[in-house]
């Protein structure tokens, strides 16, 4: 029987090195490229319609870009737009990669801290860059409190900086913390199916509702994901 | 359960950073122990920070979506 842990493990498909860097195609890049894919083919194929009275694959798409432009208007502004792009992007691909992860079989790309940690790590230096550029020099204010009196500023600006560096830490820990939980959870949970023998009909009745729940993480997960990068992006453009 | 993992991993993360930079800027400097303690310190007042914003966001968000149902029901 395989192991709780196992389903994370990371297996090189085309095994590639260059020099000491091992670049293998593994299968955690073939579930990215299949979720990636997935999304575009997903939302060209539902949108080629373009009909006034949506199908059903339409109004899924339509619902999933309303959620995404609300999310940017109640919490950017509409400073925000220009990157709707990015963030519908993110979004989807995240979504996607959760989603995929609970196909029976499929590989949870966004159970690996690198993998979150690198999308967090690229909104993180995405946004302070696009904060320099709007603000400049002011982009400094951002670590002092507005109205603060001058002498606290030796214990606030490092507590702000420490504050402000957690920030990809906090992002990428929590997507990572919450599937892989889940999925070891599960995968726990389906072992004593096997080792009760009959009484198995317990845990196996108890899985049910909590693979629904795992599904419904998958999507809230992929949902706080990108609002938190919102709530940066604000941040980075009015200040405070 | 989702405002409650949020601010477990914001408290746990500000306290992870702080503690690395100081271990990091100690190495670097040579000034065991003193950076560390003085960063893990900040960790927590940075974490209590991330707590507080992100309690504040949680409460904003609740506002509007109750705000939200009221205008739908007039």
């Amino acid at each position: 029987m395989a192991g709780p842990l196992e389903q994370f493990e990371i297996k090189p498909i085309v095994p590639l090195r260059i020099g000491e860097l091992d670049l293998s195609f593994t299968n955690s890049s073939l579930f990215m490229l299949i979720a990636a894919l997935g999304a575009t083919v997903f939302l060209v194929a539902s949108m080629s319609g373009r009909a006034l009275v949506p199908t059903r694959w339409q109004s899924l798409a339509e619902i999933f870009y309303e959620v995404i432009a609300n999310m940017i208007r109640d919490n950017v502004g509409s400073s925000g737009r220009p990157y709707f792009p990015f963030i519908f992007t993110l979004f989807i691909f995240v979504l996607f990669s959760n989603v995929i992860g609970m196909v029976p079989g499929g590989f949870t790309v966004t159970s690996h801290i690198i993998v979150t940690f690198g999308l967090a790590g690229l909104i993180f230096l995405g946004v302070t860059v696009i904060g320099i550029w709007r603000h400049g020099f002011k982009f400094l204010s951002l670590f002092f409190p507005h109205g603060a009196p001058w002498w606290t500023a030796f214990i606030l600006i490092p507590v702000e900086v420490v504050s402000y560096l957690s920030r990809p830490v906090s992002l990428s820990v929590r997507l990572f913390a919450n599937m892989t939980v889940g999925h070891v959870l599960l995968k726990v949970i389906a072992g004593f199916i096997a080792l009760m023998g009959i009484f198995g009909v317990v845990p196996f009745i108890f899985l049910i509702p909590l693979t629904a729940l795992e599904i419904g993480i998958a999507v809230l997960q992929a949902y706080i994901f990108t609002i938190l990068s919102c709530v940066y992006l604000h941040d980075a453009l009015h200040l405070h | 359960m989702g405002a409650g993992m949020r601010i477990a991993v914001e408290l746990v993360a500000a306290v992870l950073v702080g503690t690395g930079i100081g271990i990091a800027l100690d190495k670097w400097l040579g000034t065991q122990p003193w950076l560390l303690i003085l960063f893990f310190v900040l960790g927590c007042a940075a974490a209590f920070r991330n707590v507080y914003r992100a309690a504040q966001e949680i409460e904003r968000q609740a506002k509007e979506r109750k705000a939200a149902e009221q205008a739908e029901r007039e």
